[in-house]
């Protein structure tokens, strides 16, 4: 596959602590990439490597298959998660900064600016300075000072926090845009129904290392091997017993309508779907049978624990 | 270099736009002039009210010739003793005191001011002048000299001394005026300029910088510059600043020095005999040589400005907030405080070696040369001390952003001493 960004072997280490080890990931051309991870995992210092405002230990950075450089840097449009913005400054101004420095001409930042200032809503703030506008709105200005060059890869850090649900899928949707027009975005969040709706690939990290990586599908089936869902008539006791040694059941059951129960059972990767099936047939009364695709967020938490 | 201009512009701009820019520029002249002026105001307008001396004069020749003057009014007492006098003219009387004169003016102790509040100098002195010019014309008048009043006169003399740089053509018209006086003044206007500068737009530098690590918007610049680049645009952008200031301080002196001082002084000067003045006129209305003086002002505030902006930036960088820069900044002073401690004392010997060698390190040459160029120092040190200072700004500036690059990112614990090596020496 075509990858625009490739992270090879990338370890950093802070004073006393490592904030990345070992950590290597692909980005394909195209994607909308999620990084995930509880607080601390190092999601940032991974965004500040790539995007050459720390520089990594050991390992590479290579973005179209060539190795970061200050210039390359360029090509990256990156919004941090502590949003940057000269106070002072009055908006439009402020963009026109940004953009002529990522290399636009005057003529050609103002046009585009106008543009996305109009479709965000925001066009009345050009003239306005940024210490008197919402978080929201310097949010906004932030975002299309982002974008405004159209780099080939975006890198938002926490980019949906701060905004209110109608403004964070607008963002939603602008990123889809940008994807749709030949960005390639990688954002880090731990906001998982976004990474769900929006994200086809994401790399998990966690205490400083890449935990899981894939694309979203994937990772769900292969998260949710050989989880089922069984609705069934047997108490606890008959039902542990009847698939013991060849399953084991996730959960408590629980009580739905009609007396029948639920319970969630993982089956042992060696065994037949089959076997479990005829026994749960002759002991428990089965009812219904059925694979469990979990939510990214059940496989963060159980990423997280340890148990993936 | 399109991108650190972008820098530039922005910082510059930034701060041009503000109004305390615009009233700092123009009032501080203002300012400075008021300040100039005002003291001589005051002597003329404001001198207090006539004091009453009361005179007992057992000599009997002094009393009726002292002249009052705007301080003092003195009123002929001398029916009286000495200490009828003082219990009578006490305290509670209004009047500043008692003025006793012994028959023998010449004892010790015999002429005395018993004062019931406290003289001043001037007083003091024009009693004491009074009284000998009228005890020696006393004298002389002893001698029967005829027409002695026609001959004093024709005696008394005014002597000014004008002072020359020999330049060993031997031609007076070609010798430059020189005048400690005058040197004194613009040496020390200048020295205090250039060190007000210094500290005004260092602090800026660092203000700055922290500023830009502390709202993150750093994060976001480097995507699009390099962090020299960035160092380089805010430190040159605020010496853009200054060197506007100065400029507009300088058309303002020297349009004042070509059009305003001939038309204040051209009336009075022909009449006014007095040289010094002349020479004060001369020397501000030579606009030429106060155009070389704005021009070597400007030449080492931007050097001595880069040098401590760098550093200034450099100790921006390694700091999460204004108050934790304060350690640094405090060191980065010292040698700029220590400038003015040799300026000053340069005055006594603009030539010392002392003053030489100050006007040569790069860390104090800025103002300490600035002060002295005045004084009609030789061209040849001037040039060694310039080249000097700028080869020093580049090395600065070199290890200012070794430890910018790295510092910038760092938040959290302020580093050490060692840390700060240790960022200069990382690849």
């Amino acid at each position: 596959m075509d990858n625009i960004l490739t992270i090879e072997h990338v370890s950093k280490s802070y004073t006393g602590h490592k904030a990345l080890d070992d950590v290597s990931l692909e980005v394909p051309r195209g994607a909308i990439y999620g990084l995930l991870g509880p607080n601390g995992a190092g999601k940032t210092t991974l965004i500040r490597v790539i995007t050459r405002i720390t520089l990594a230990d050991a390992g590479r950075v290579l973005l179209d298959g060539k190795e970061v450089t200050t210039d390359e840097v360029f090509h990256i449009g990156y919004m941090p998660e502590e949003r940057g913005l000269y106070k002072k400054m009055k908006v439009g101004e402020q963009a026109m900064f940004f953009a002529r420095l990522k290399g636009m001409s005057r003529r050609d930042a103002e046009t585009r600016l106008r543009e996305w200032f109009e479709r965000l809503e925001i066009a009345d703030w050009w003239g306005r300075k940024v210490e008197d506008l919402s978080k929201g709105m310097a949010q906004k200005v932030q975002f299309i000072s982002t974008v405004v060059h159209e780099p080939k890869l975006l890198i938002f850090d926490e980019p949906f926090s701060g905004f209110d649900p109608i403004n964070a899928d607008r963002l939603k949707q602008e990123i889809l845009g940008l994807r749709d027009r030949g960005a390639t975005v990688i954002f880090s969040t731990h906001n998982m129904a976004s990474v769900e709706e929006i994200c086809d690939h994401i790399t998990l990290i966690n205490k400083s290392h890449n935990v899981l990586s894939g694309s979203v599908e994937e990772i769900r089936r292969e998260a949710g091997g050989n989880t089922f869902e069984v609705i069934h008539r047997a108490d606890d006791e008959q039902f542990n017993l009847a698939i013991a040694g060849i399953a084991t059941p996730l959960t408590e059951s629980r009580g739905i309508v009609g007396g029948y129960r639920e319970t969630k059972i993982h089956i042992a990767k060696d065994e037949d779907v089959k076997v479990v099936i005829e026994r749960l047939n002759n002991k428990c009364d089965l009812r219904a049978i059925s694979e469990v695709i979990p939510s990214i967020n059940d496989i963060f938490i159980r990423a997280v624990n340890g148990a993936l | 270099m399109r991108k650190m201009w972008l820098i530039i512009v922005r910082e510059f701009m930034e701060r041009v736009r503000k109004k305390s820019f615009i009233v700092a520029t123009f009032v501080t002249p203002l300012l400075m002039v008021v300040l100039m002026v005002a003291p001589s105001l005051v002597m003329f307008y404001g001198s207090s009210d006539q004091k009453q001396i009361a005179v007992v004069d057992r000599s009997g020749m002094v009393s009726d010739k002292l002249v009052s003057t705007s301080e003092v009014m003195f009123v002929d007492q001398s029916t009286m003793t000495k200490a009828e006098a003082c219990r009578v003219f006490n305290a509670e009387s209004g009047v500043l005191g008692v003025l006793y004169i012994g028959s023998e003016i010449e004892h010790r102790d015999s002429v005395q001011l018993i004062t019931n509040e406290s003289s001043s100098i001037m007083i003091e002195e024009s009693i004491t002048h009074q009284i000998k010019s009228v005890v020696e014309r006393e004298k002389l008048r002893a001698y029967d000299i005829e027409n002695l009043d026609e001959i004093l006169a024709s005696v008394a003399t005014n002597i000014e001394l004008a002072t020359y740089e020999n330049n060993g053509t031997g031609e007076e018209a070609t010798m430059e005026s020189t005048s400690s006086g005058i040197s004194y003044a613009l040496g020390i206007i200048l020295g205090m300029m250039l060190y007000m500068l210094l500290i005004l737009y260092g602090q800026m530098v660092l203000t700055s910088v922290v500023e830009e690590k502390s709202s993150r918007v750093i994060d976001v610049m480097v995507t699009s510059s390099s962090p020299f680049q960035i160092m380089m645009g805010k430190i040159l952008g605020i010496a853009l600043v200054a060197v506007a200031q100065i400029a507009i301080w300088a058309t303002l002196v020297i349009s004042a020095s070509k059009f305003l001082l001939p038309v204040i002084f051209s009336a009075d000067m022909a009449a006014t005999n007095d040289m010094m003045m002349q020479m004060i006129v001369g020397t501000l209305g030579d606009t030429g040589y106060i155009a070389s003086l704005f021009g070597c002002l400007l030449l080492f505030v931007v050097g001595g400005f880069l040098l401590y902006a760098a550093l200034f930036a450099a100790a921006g960088s390694a700091v999460d907030s204004v108050q934790e820069g304060q350690q640094y900044n405090t060191i980065i002073m010292m040698p700029i405080i220590l400038s003015i401690i040799v300026m000053m004392s340069i005055f006594n010997d603009p030539n010392s070696p002392i003053a030489f060698w100050a006007s040569m390190v790069p860390f104090t040459s800025p103002i300490v040369m600035i002060a002295r160029i005045p004084f009609g120092i030789p061209w040849w040190e001037v040039v060694v001390s310039l080249v000097v200072l700028y080869a020093s700004v580049v090395v600065v500036v070199w290890l200012a952003s070794r430890i910018f690059r790295i510092g910038i990112f760092m938040h959290g614990k302020r580093p050490s001493w060692r840390e700060l090596l240790q960022w200069i020496r990382t690849k």
